[in-house]
C-alpha cells in the first residue's frame, strides 16, 4: 500500500502539525469563555470536571490494567475535603486543593493493599462495592457532624459579593465579573487549570521511567517484577496518584455549585461507571482518549437534555424517545460503548490511529533520541 | 432471645434475595468465566415487567412467571448477542459490555417507567404497592418462641430452598445439567463428547436471569417499591454472597446469601450506632475483600477461580 | 469400504498453517496409525478432523460431508476423539463423566446405563471409584477414563492422540491391548497418534508418517518397516 503523507516524528512538518494544533486549542481554550453564552461556559464546565476524572481513572485502568468502578469516592472525598473544609472551618477554596490530594492519596494508597492481591473483575467487585459504601459511610449518624448527612453542605464555593475586585488585563477581562454577576469565566478557568493539572501529571507519570514500569505491569507481571519493577511500590503509587488527581475535579464540582450532597450522580457508582465509560470510548491508555470520550459525552447529553419534550426531538427519532421525562443522553452513550466493543475496542483514539496509519506514514524517531511514544492503543486486559 | 429470632428471620428473608442474585452470578461463572456485572440491572428490568404487569391487572402469581420468561429471553438473547462476539476478543471487551449493558438498561427503565417510587408512580400506578408474593400486612406473623416472625420471611426462605432444591436436581439428574456441568469443568471436552457447548451457554445466560428477575420481584415485595436504584446493593451483596460461597459453586452461593443476609441484619441490629441502616452495606466490601485475601476459591469454590 | 476420507485437508492456528494439504483415509474396521515427531502436526491432524480448529479441504465421514460440521455435530455421527492430555471433567465424578460421554444418543436410560456397566467391567479400576472426583485419578486411570467416555458415545471411529503420554510401559500395554479388543471384537475402527512407533506398529492396519505437516510416507506396517531409509529416518529401529 502506498502512503500518501510520511511524517516523521521530530521533524519539521511533525512540529508544524503540533504548533498549528496547539494554536486552535489554546485559541478555543480562550474563546469559550470569553465569547460563548453562560450556558455554554456552564456546559463546558462539566466537560472538563469529566475529563479530569476520567482521565485519573485512565492512569489506573489504561496504564497499569487495574480496573476500579469506585472512583467516584476519590470524586466524593474531594468534594467532602473542599467542602468541609470551606464551609465548616472557613478556609479558601483553593487551599483545600491541596488537602484533597493528600486525603485522597493516601486512601488510595491503603485500596491499593489488597489491589496487591486482587485482580481482574474481583477488583473491579472490590472498588465498586467502595464506591457503593462511600455515599452510606457519609450518611451514616456517625459522621453526621461532619458531613452534614443525607442533607450534604452548603455554602461551600467561593463569596461572590459586591465588594470583590474585578481583575481586568489591559480593559480585558477573561475570568468574568467576581462581583457576582457573570463568575462562570472564573469557575470555567478554575476547571480548566485542574484538566491541565491532571493532564500534565499523567503526560509527566506516563513519559517518565515510572510510567515505563507502569505499563510493564500492565502487559505482564511476572516479566516487570523481573525487570527489578517494585510492583508494590509501583502500583500503590500510581493508585494513589490516580486517586488524588481524582479528587481534583471532586473539589471543583463543591467549589461550582456551592453545595454537596451525598447522593449528587458522581459522587455515586453511576458517577464512577461514567468516568470508566467515557473513558474506554474515547480510548484507555491514551493520553487524549479521556479527553474526547468525556467531550461526546457532555455534547451528547447537552443536545439531547431536552429531549423529555417530545417537540425538542428530531422526528425520526420520535418514536423511540421521549416516553419519559428521562434524558437520552446516558442510554445512547450505553448503546455506543456496546457498539464499540464490537468494532473499535481501543476507542475513538485507537480507531483514529488506525485510519491515520493507512494514510500517513508516521517515522519514528531514531532510538535513544528521546521519550518512548505513548501506547497509545492497547487497552488493559481484564 | 424474641429480638435475636426476629433479626435471624429478616436476615435469611433478605439473604435469601442475595442468594438468588449470587446463584445467577455462579451459573453465569461457571459457564464462561465472567462475571456479569448487568445482573442487577437485568433483574431490575424484569422486576418492572412484573411491575407493569400489575397495572394492567395480571395477579402477581401470573406476572411473576411472566417476568421470569421475559428474563429467560433477556438473558439468552445477551448472551447471543453481546456476550459471545466480544468474548473472542478479550475478557475486557466482556467486562465493559456488561457495564455498558448496566447503564443501558438502568437508562431503559428510568425512560419507561420513570424514577419515582411507588405507589404514586409517573405513569399513574393503579397499584398501592410492590405486589407481594406472599401475605405482608402487619398482621401477617407467626410466633415461634415468642418471636413474630413475618409470614413474608417464612414464604421468601422457603421459595428459596424450594429453588435450591430443583437446581440442585436440574444440576445432578437432568442432561442439561451434566452438559452445564461439564461446559463448566472443561468447555473444550464438553465439544469433543458432542455438547453443544454454545446452547448451553445460552441457557445458562437464561436461567441465571430468570432467578435473578425472580430475586428482584421478591425484593421488590419485601420493600414494597421499585426503583431505579433498588437493585445497585442487592448485586453487591449478591457478589459478596457469591464470593463467599466460592464463584463456582452453586450450594455455596445459597449458603453465601444466607450467611451474608443474617451477619448484615445482625451488624445493624446490635450494633446500630456504628452500621445502621446505612452502612449495612460495608458488611458486602469487607467480605469480599476479606475472602478474596483469606481464601479466593471461597467456602466451597475450587481452586480454579483465578483471580487474574 | 472408506470410513473417514480426508482430502487436502488443511489447518493451522490464526496466522500460521501447519497442515499443508494432507490426504488421509481409514477404511472400517482398520487400526490407522499416525507416526510423527513432536510438532510434526498430529495433534493439529485430529483437531481438524474432529472440526475443533478451523480447517479446508474435504473431510467425508461415513458417507456425510463434515468439512463445515461442527465439533458435536461430528460427535452425533459416530466420530469420537480422545484428545492429547484426556481432557477428562476434572470437578465431575467418573460417572458423570462417562454419562457426559453418553450425552449425544437417544436410545434411552437402559441402553445408556447397560454401557456403563459393561465399561466398568472392562476397566474394574473405574468401577471402584465410579463416585471419585475425575481429577483424582492416575494418569493411566485417566486415559481409560478417557477412552471409556470417548466410547459411550458408541461411535464408528476412535480418536486417540498418543493414548502412551506420560505412562508406565506397563498401561500402555494394557491400555493398547483394549484397544486391540475392541477392534476386533466390535469392529471398532480406530485412528491412533503415537510417538512410540515400536509400540503402535504391531496393532496398525496401516500407517502414515507425518512430518511438519506433511504426509511424507504411508502403507502398511510391513512395507513401511520393510523400507530401511524410512525405518532409520522415522521409526528408529
Ligand atoms: N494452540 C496452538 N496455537 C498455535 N500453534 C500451535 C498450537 N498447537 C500447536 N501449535 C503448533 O503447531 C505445530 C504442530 O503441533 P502439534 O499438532 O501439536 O504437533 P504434534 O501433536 O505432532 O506434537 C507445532 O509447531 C506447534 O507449535
Ligand atoms: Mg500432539
Amino acid at each position: 500500500m502506498t502512503m500518501p503523507f510520511t511524517l516523521r516524528s521530530g521533524g519539521a512538518a511533525s512540529w508544524a502539525l503540533r504548533l498549528v494544533a496547539g494554536a486552535v486549542l489554546v485559541y478555543v481554550m480562550f474563546w469559550i469563555p470569553t465569547q460563548a453564552s453562560n450556558g455554554v461556559i456552564d456546559t463546558c464546565i462539566t466537560a472538563l470536571t469529566l475529563m479530569a476524572a476520567a482521565m485519573a481513572l485512565n492512569l489506573l485502568l489504561g496504564y497499569t490494567g487495574q480496573i476500579s468502578i469506585g472512583h467516584s469516592a476519590f470524586f466524593g472525598i474531594g468534594a467532602y475535603t473542599t467542602g468541609i473544609l470551606v464551609s465548616r472551618y472557613g478556609w479558601s477554596p483553593f487551599q483545600t486543593l491541596a488537602v484533597a490530594f493528600v486525603v485522597a492519596f493516601v486512601v488510595g494508597a491503603l485500596v491499593s493493599l489488597p489491589a496487591l492481591r486482587i485482580k481482574g473483575v474481583y477488583l473491579a467487585l472490590v472498588t465498586l462495592s467502595l464506591g457503593l459504601v462511600f455515599p452510606q459511610l457519609i450518611k451514616a449518624p456517625k459522621m453526621e457532624w461532619l458531613t452534614g448527612g443525607a442533607r450534604g453542605l452548603d455554602k461551600t464555593g467561593f463569596k461572590f459579593t459586591k465588594k470583590n475586585p474585578t481583575y481586568e488585563i489591559f480593559g480585558w477581562n477573561p475570568w468574568g465579573n467576581l462581583r457576582g454577576e457573570n463568575v462562570k469565566p472564573f469557575l470555567y478557568w478554575i476547571a480548566m487549570i485542574i484538566v491541565i493539572i491532571v493532564y500534565l501529571a499523567c503526560r509527566g507519570v506516563v513519559k517518565s521511567r515510572a510510567g515505563r514500569s507502569l505499563i510493564a505491569i500492565r502487559d505482564n507481571e511476572t516479566a516487570a517484577a523481573v525487570m527489578g519493577v517494585n510492583l508494590a511500590v509501583t502500583k500503590g503509587l500510581a493508585f494513589g496518584l490516580s486517586a488524588a488527581l481524582c479528587s481534583l475535579p471532586g473539589c471543583l464540582s463543591a467549589i461550582r455549585t456551592g453545595n454537596v450532597t451525598p447522593d449528587s450522580t458522581n459522587l455515586t457508582v453511576l458517577g464512577a461507571i461514567t468516568f470508566l465509560i467515557v473513558m474506554v470510548v474515547g480510548g484507555a491508555g491514551s493520553l487524549w482518549g479521556p479527553i474526547i470520550g468525556s467531550a461526546l459525552y457532555v455534547f451528547v447529553t447537552d443536545r439531547t437534555g431536552d429531549w423529555s419534550d417530545k417537540e425538542a426531538i428530531p422526528a425520526v427519532l420520535r418514536p423511540f424517545f421521549g416516553w419519559s421525562h428521562t434524558p437520552p443522553g446516558s442510554g445512547i452513550f450505553a448503546v455506543v460503548l456496546i457498539a464499540l466493543m464490537f468494532v473499535a475496542p481501543f476507542g475513538i483514539v485507537g480507531m483514529w490511529h488506525r485510519v491515520v496509519r493507512r494514510f500517513v506514514k508516521v517515522v519514528p524517531r531514531p532510538a535513544g533520541t528521546g521519550t518512548i511514544d505513548t501506547p497509545a492503543t492497547a487497552p488493559a486486559e481484564a | 432471645m424474641e429480638l435475636f429470632l426476629q433479626r435471624l428471620a429478616d436476615g435469611l428473608s433478605q439473604g435469601s434475595v442475595y442468594a438468588l442474585m449470587a446463584l445467577g452470578l455462579v451459573i453465569i461463572y461457571r459457564g464462561t468465566g465472567h462475571l456479569n456485572f448487568a445482573q442487577g440491572e437485568m433483574a431490575l428490568f424484569c422486576t418492572y415487567v412484573v411491575y407493569q404487569c400489575g397495572e394492567w391487572g395480571i395477579p402477581i402469581g401470573l406476572a411473576l412467571p411472566i417476568g421470569m420468561v421475559v428474563g429467560f429471553a433477556l438473558g439468552a438473547v445477551t448472551e447471543v448477542a453481546l456476550i459471545r462476539p466480544v468474548a473472542k476478543k478479550s475478557p475486557f471487551a466482556v467486562f465493559i459490555v456488561t457495564l455498558g449493558l448496566f447503564q443501558f438498561l438502568n437508562w431503559l427503565d428510568g425512560a419507561i417507567w420513570r424514577d419515582q417510587p411507588l405507589p404514586n408512580s409517573g405513569v399513574g400506578s393503579v397499584q398501592q404497592q410492590f405486589p407481594s408474593l406472599f401475605p405482608s400486612k402487619d398482621t401477617d406473623f407467626i410466633t415461634i418462641f415468642g418471636a413474630d416472625i413475618k409470614l413474608q420471611s417464612v414464604g421468601v426462605f422457603v421459595l428459596v430452598l424450594a429453588l435450591t432444591g430443583a437446581l440442585f436436581l436440574l444440576f445432578n439428574k437432568t442432561k442439561l445439567g451434566l452438559a452445564m456441568n461439564a461446559v463448566a469443568s472443561n468447555a473444550e471436552s464438553a465439544k469433543l463428547v458432542g455438547i453443544r457447548t454454545n446452547m448451553v451457554l445460552m441457557v445458562s445466560w437464561g436461567i441465571a436471569t430468570a432467578i435473578g428477575a425472580l430475586g428482584g420481584v421478591v425484593f421488590a415485595g419485601i420493600n414494597h417499591n421499585v426503583n431505579l436504584t433498588l437493585m445497585f446493593t442487592v448485586f453487591i451483596y449478591g457478589s459478596a454472597a457469591a464470593t463467599l460461597g466460592g464463584f463456582d459453586s452453586p450450594g455455596g452461593a445459597v449458603l453465601g446469601g444466607l450467611i451474608i443476609g443474617v451477619i448484615e441484619n445482625m451488624a445493624a441490629g446490635y450494633a446500630d450506632e456504628w452500621v445502621g441502616q446505612q452502612l449495612k452495606v460495608g458488611v458486602a466490601f469487607v467480605v469480599i475483600v476479606v475472602v478474596l485475601l483469606v481464601k479466593p476459591s471461597g467456602l466451597f469454590g475450587t481452586a480454579k477461580v483465578e483471580r487474574v | 469400504m472408506s470410513l473417514l476420507r480426508a482430502q487436502g485437508l488443511t489447518a493451522g492456528y490464526g496466522p500460521v498453517t501447519v497442515l499443508n494439504a494432507i490426504d488421509l483415509e481409514v477404511n472400517e474396521g482398520e487400526i490407522v496409525v499416525i507416526l510423527g515427531a513432536n510438532g510434526a502436526g498430529k495433534t493439529t491432524t485430529m483437531r481438524a478432523v474432529s472440526g475443533t480448529i478451523p480447517r479446508s479441504g474435504v473431510v467425508e465421514f461415513d458417507g456425510h460431508d463434515i468439512s463445515r460440521t461442527s465439533p458435536d455435530a461430528i460427535v452425533r455421527h459416530g466420530l469420537a476423539q480422545v484428545p492429547q492430555g484426556r481432557g477428562t471433567f476434572p470437578e465431575l465424578s467418573v460417572e458423570d463423566n462417562l454419562r457426559a460421554g453418553a450425552i449425544t444418543r437417544r436410545d434411552g436410560a437402559g441402553a445408556v446405563a447397560a454401557d456403563l456397566q459393561r465399561w466398568f467391567e472392562q476397566f474394574p479400576r473405574l468401577a471402584e471409584r465410579r463416585s471419585q472426583r475425575a481429577g483424582s485419578l492416575s494418569g493411566g486411570e485417566q486415559q481409560m477414563l478417557a477412552i471409556a467416555r470417548a466410547l459411550m458415545s458408541r461411535p464408528k471411529l476412535l480418536l486417540c492422540d498418543e493414548p502412551s503420554l506420560g505412562l508406565a510401559p506397563l498401561i500402555t500395554k494394557e491400555l493398547f491391548e483394549v484397544i486391540e479388543r475392541l477392534n476386533a471384537q466390535e469392529g471398532l475402527s480406530v485412528l491412533l497418534v503415537e510417538q512410540n512407533a515400536n509400540l503402535a506398529m504391531h496393532m496398525a492396519s496401516r500407517v502414515y508418517l507425518l512430518e511438519t505437516g506433511r504426509i511424507v510416507a504411508s502403507g502398511s506396517a510391513a512395507e513401511l518397516s520393510a523400507d530401511d531409509t524410512i525405518r532409520k529416518a522415522y521409526l528408529g529401529f
